[in-house]
């Protein structure tokens, strides 16, 4: 093969379109990375001199209640929002898909949640709906329901988040949409003259067709709800409480990193959230050649 | 036939009370624009009491002099700058992980999987540190020049997923043809991920222009403040905030972003009308 | 070939984006200085502040380049909620700027791991002048008997109440010397009172302070002749301190004159504009003093009163607290940055220009000409602030691991609000926690 005159500007001219990324990862992105991992290993409280500890931060944080709070509370985010935001903006992006005049205003309506992002009126809103006397509880009264303080309860508070993660479904439903434009009318136009009902086209040609941005948007949501931040840092004014109910793992990380100076901890929690994410992914790549389909 | 209305009537109630739920922010955020600051937290109704458009002059007048006009032209902009790096970027990675084949692409799409998974706390310091050497600190450059370097893998992986979509049998016949693999790029690739690009475009505009926590740390002279950053300026916990004139200002800093997602969505539609997939 | 200008137009952005972003610096500078004047050096300054506040400081600013043509002050305010984590990044970058706003709360993150200059050499040599600085306020700039920072202004924490719901309630005023007693007899009085009127319901005596370990917890144990923290970094106070503390407020809990856990979580988060006590639910709260007028401006309706913190028989434990003024170890321009600051707290203009912004001023020469120029709010926040300046002392600073300290404290006092650990339980952990934090 590299005999072959020409196999060079292969490689070439993937590197070329490679390069302007190549240039970024090795100038912007791999030094700050790499230093992150040194100091994980290092005592560094942002100001001194980093002080080599060996694996102390690693196995400092198993005895450390709030770390194992984080981890509990962040699990728990993303084992219920990752399916419930995806089957949400699949859903409205399968309903919304036509070209019909007047639809474009109701994807925008969908999608003003996420226009919000990080907001601070997203806090205050939250407090506003979810509090004691909050709008919520006045809709549970109409049917005679006793509501409670649903943001500020630790039972709840996590499940207020959820919510608002449901309700921010915007991006996911975006990229299934252009999924679904890039999907051959032709394909449905001839399953529809062989016969194929709507349950059939959806089965034999969207969903299959669908996958691989099925896929992305399964491993982008699960990489972000990992590393979710913003919602609880809003909502509980970067508290993680009541009693760390919505401490997320990356909330811990940075309340470690920014309040306590400990940055050489929030890196060892940082590169350990990494190894899973990364195992996790890893694990979806490889069953995702069973089940995501490429037309190449 | 009164059954059909009576589920006509149900699935328009359903499609209304989610559209309110969807809006109620939205409707909450104009009407407190139009209170006092004194009613925004007195006032449950999504009305009003005493409409004042004073709000609106006092947050444009901005702050110690700097109107949000300047705000509003530097985040234009830093966002133009950004979707053009993106997108030329993430769209030339992309192609080159999805069509191309040369050595170390598995694994340099692994690293390019992996830069993505470090929560971006931990690489504050050190990237604030790089740029200081730089004397690039108070510039836009650390907020522009990541995107011409396509520092956002979740665009590159976006651009593979849907550039590997695109029928193999396309690139074979342009080959025949005597096109190299730039003209491919250029002729073929980009015209049919339309919309991968539109998707990037909408997101990168969003989300940059919603993006404060960069432009907070490198960001200093009253100048060069963005929309983003002026808007967490308004809010002091230990001082006077001045809800009315955030809810004012955030409600203008949102007609962009909303405008933005209504042109380009059309984008994202179209091509299935002709096919008449009817539900 | 379109692919080439592409590429083009985007290293003319990318050029374009240099130039204008320098430009824009320039004009700002040439703008307000004009080209024939020679300024010889630039320092920079950043202070916490909403745009109402900043004016204020502006203002100050203004008069000190009018006073020393020679130096030029970039102003870079930020809000409070982003102050302290672009100053960290900033610090630890190299790069933060020559005068910063600083707290009492925070010095020692910054003191205690060497990044703050001390200032003893410019008080010595006459750059900044601390004549007419009372000893307790000097003292409370200093860290390890360095003094890192100097005040802007001065202040103390007290107790606030909602003087218009104890007179509609019936219920006789807060005394300025008050004690623990005292505040529970009001506050159970007050909430009596709501409940007899129909209000008992979502309306409270007082707010639920259990979980302030600063100041309202300090001030406690202060008063049984202990502090939060020993000299070299210790837990300062014990088991029984830490029992008697929580249990006179689970006890108000339970009778419901304080807010239940829920609604105190809550309102420990809000924004002080939907606090109970803004919404006239409860009727006190702690406060440091100079903030009397927030709290005034966002209830119109009502008349406030402040009085000291509760005390234990006649101890009030009481502590200089304020904001200050602090130069990092980085500046290139120390003389220059304390030129500012010795103008800053001793020039009469600028005393006129910044009155009490920060509490009452540090100098009592500057309080003097101050004083005449203050509405009544504000002067009954200077009163207050004077009266309680004559019991107060210097609270020890706090060791480094405050935040983390000050942060299980408060979950602590959550724990046992929603009855997830026995008071004894709670304090155990505590203790055990905070000495592994401190001990590292």
């Amino acid at each position: 093969m590299h005999t072959r005159p020409g196999a060079w500007k292969k490689h070439a001219i993937g590197y070329m379109f490679l390069a302007p990324w190549l240039l970024g990862l090795l100038g912007l992105t791999a030094v700050p990375m790499l230093s992150s991992l040194y100091l994980s290993f290092t005592d560094y409280e942002m100001f001194n001199r980093p002080q080599w500890v060996g694996w102390q931060n690693y196995t400092r944080m198993f005895s450390d209640p709030q770390f194992l709070d984080s981890v509990r509370v962040t699990v728990t985010y993303v084992t219920v929002s990752v399916p419930l935001q995806l089957l949400t903006a699949l859903a409205v992006a399968l309903l919304l898909n036509r070209g019909v005049r007047g639809l474009g205003v109701y994807r925008a309506v969908f999608y003003v949640p996420s226009l919000f992002g990080g907001s601070v009126a997203i806090g205050l809103l939250w407090q506003r709906l979810f509090g004691g006397d909050g709008v919520f509880n006045h809709i549970l009264a109409l049917f005679g329901i006793q509501g409670m303080n649903w943001v500020s309860s630790p039972q709840t508070a996590l499940y207020t988040l959820v919510v608002l993660a449901a309700w921010q479904f915007g991006a996911p439903m975006v990229i299934f949409l252009a999924g679904l434009k890039q999907i051959p009318v032709e394909l449905y136009e001839a399953a529809t003259i062989d016969g194929a009902g709507v349950m059939a086209r959806f089965f034999r040609i969207t969903l299959p067709l669908l996958t691989p941005i099925l896929f992305f948007n399964l491993v982008m949501q699960i990489i972000h709800a990992f590393q979710v931040f913003t919602p609880a840092y809003v909502v509980s004014n970067g508290t993680g409480g009541p009693l760390d109910a919505t401490l997320f793992y990356s909330l811990y990380l940075y309340q470690a990193g920014f309040v306590n100076f400990r940055m050489g901890y929030a890196s060892a929690m940082a590169w350990l959230l990494l190894a899973v994410v990364a195992v996790i992914s890893g694990l979806l790549f490889a069953t995702s050649r069973k089940w995501v389909y490429y037309n190449e | 036939m009164l059954q059909r209305n009576s589920v006509r009537l149900a699935k328009h109630a359903v499609l209304v009370v989610l559209g309110f739920v969807m809006l109620y922010p939205l409707l909450w955020m104009v009407s407190s624009s139009f209170n006092e600051d004194t009613e925004i937290f007195r006032n449950v109704s999504l009305f009003p009491n005493a409409p004042t458009l004073q709000n609106y002059v006092h947050g444009w007048a901005g702050l110690s002099g700097v109107t949000f006009g300047r705000f509003f032209l530097n985040s234009f902009f830093i966002v133009a700058l950004c979707v053009v790096g993106n997108l030329i970027a993430c769209s030339m990675a992309g192609y080159a992980f999805a069509r191309l084949d040369f050595a170390l692409r598995r694994v340099w799409f692994a690293v390019m999987m992996v830069t993505l998974m470090l929560p971006f706390h931990v690489t504050v310091i050190p990237q604030y540190i790089v740029f200081n050497h730089l004397e690039l600190v108070n510039t836009y450059w650390p907020l522009v020049l990541p995107k011409f370097l396509g520092v956002e893998g979740f665009f590159i992986f976006l651009m593979v997923q849907f550039m590997r979509n695109i029928p193999r049998e396309l690139d074979e016949a342009a080959l025949a043809d005597g096109c190299g693999p730039v003209r491919i790029y250029w002729y073929l690739i980009l015209p049919l991920s339309v919309p991968a690009i539109i998707t990037t475009t909408i997101f990168t505009f969003i989300w940059t222009w919603n993006d404060y926590f960069s432009q907070l740390l490198y960001i200093s002279n009253l100048h060069l403040y963005t929309v983003a950053l002026a808007l967490r300026q308004f809010v002091d916990t230990m001082g006077q905030t001045s809800w009315g004139a955030l809810f004012a200002m955030s409600t203008l800093s949102l007609v962009p972003l909303f405008a933005v997602f209504l042109f380009f969505q059309r984008y994202l539609i179209e091509g299935i009308v002709a096919g008449g997939l009817k539900g | 070939m379109l692919k080439k200008k592409a590429a083009v137009a985007s290293v003319s952005a990318l050029a374009m984006l240099g130039l204008v972003a320098g430009a824009q610096v320039a004009s700002a500078t040439a703008m307000r200085h004009g080209a024939a004047k020679k300024a010889t050096v630039t320092i920079r300054f950043t202070w916490w502040g909403d745009p109402v506040r900043n004016k204020v400081y502006n203002g100050v600013i203004q008069a000190f380049e009018k006073k020393y043509p020679n130096i030029i002050v970039n102003a870079e305010p930020t809000s409070w909620s982003d102050y302290w984590t672009k100053l960290s990044v900033q610090m630890a970058g190299g790069n933060a700027p020559d005068v910063i706003g600083m707290h009492q709360f925070y010095v020692t993150d910054y003191a205690k791991r060497g990044q703050l200059l001390d200032l003893t050499p410019y008080v010595k040599d006459g750059t900044i002048n601390l004549h007419d600085f009372p000893k307790a306020v000097q003292d409370s700039g200093k860290v390890n008997g360095k003094l890192v920072m100097i005040a802007q202004g001065v202040t103390m924490s007290g107790q606030v109440y909602n003087k218009t719901l104890f007179q509609q309630m019936g219920v006789p005023l807060p005394k300025l010397n008050w004690t623990w007693d005292d505040f529970i007899k009001e506050a159970t009085a007050l909430k009596q009172a709501f409940t007899a009127h129909g209000m008992g319901n979502d309306h409270w005596g007082a707010d639920d302070e259990s979980g302030a370990m600063q100041p309202v917890f300090n001030y406690f144990v202060r008063q049984r002749g202990k502090n939060l923290f020993t000299k070299d970094g210790k837990l300062g106070f014990t088991f029984s301190d830490l029992k008697a503390w929580f249990t006179m407020w689970d006890n108000l809990r339970k009778k419901g004159v304080i807010p239940d856990a829920a609604t105190a979580a809550q309102n420990s988060t809000a924004s002080r504009e939907q606090s109970l006590f803004v919404q006239g639910k409860v009727g006190i709260t702690a406060i440091p003093a100079n903030q009397i007028y927030l709290y005034q401006t966002d209830m119109p309706n009502q008349t406030l009163g402040l009085v000291g913190e509760p005390m234990l028989g006649n101890k009030s434990g009481a502590f200089v607290e304020g904001a200050y003024l602090a130069v990092p170890k980085s500046s290139k321009h120390p003389k220059e940055a304390a030129t500012f600051i010795n103008f800053f707290i001793n020039d009469p203009n600028a005393g006129k220009i910044f009155k009490i912004e920060q509490g009452m001023p540090g100098s009592v020469k500057i309080d003097k000409i101050v004083k005449p120029l203050l509405t009544p709010t504000q002067q009954q926040e200077v009163a207050f602030i004077d009266n309680r300046l004559k019991l107060a002392g210097v609270a020890p600073n706090p060791p480094k691991g405050y935040s983390e300290v000050a942060t299980l404290f408060t979950q602590t006092a959550q724990a046992i609000a929603f009855g997830q650990k026995s008071i004894d339980q709670a304090c155990n952990d505590f203790l055990k926690q905070a000495e592994q934090i401190l001990g590292k």
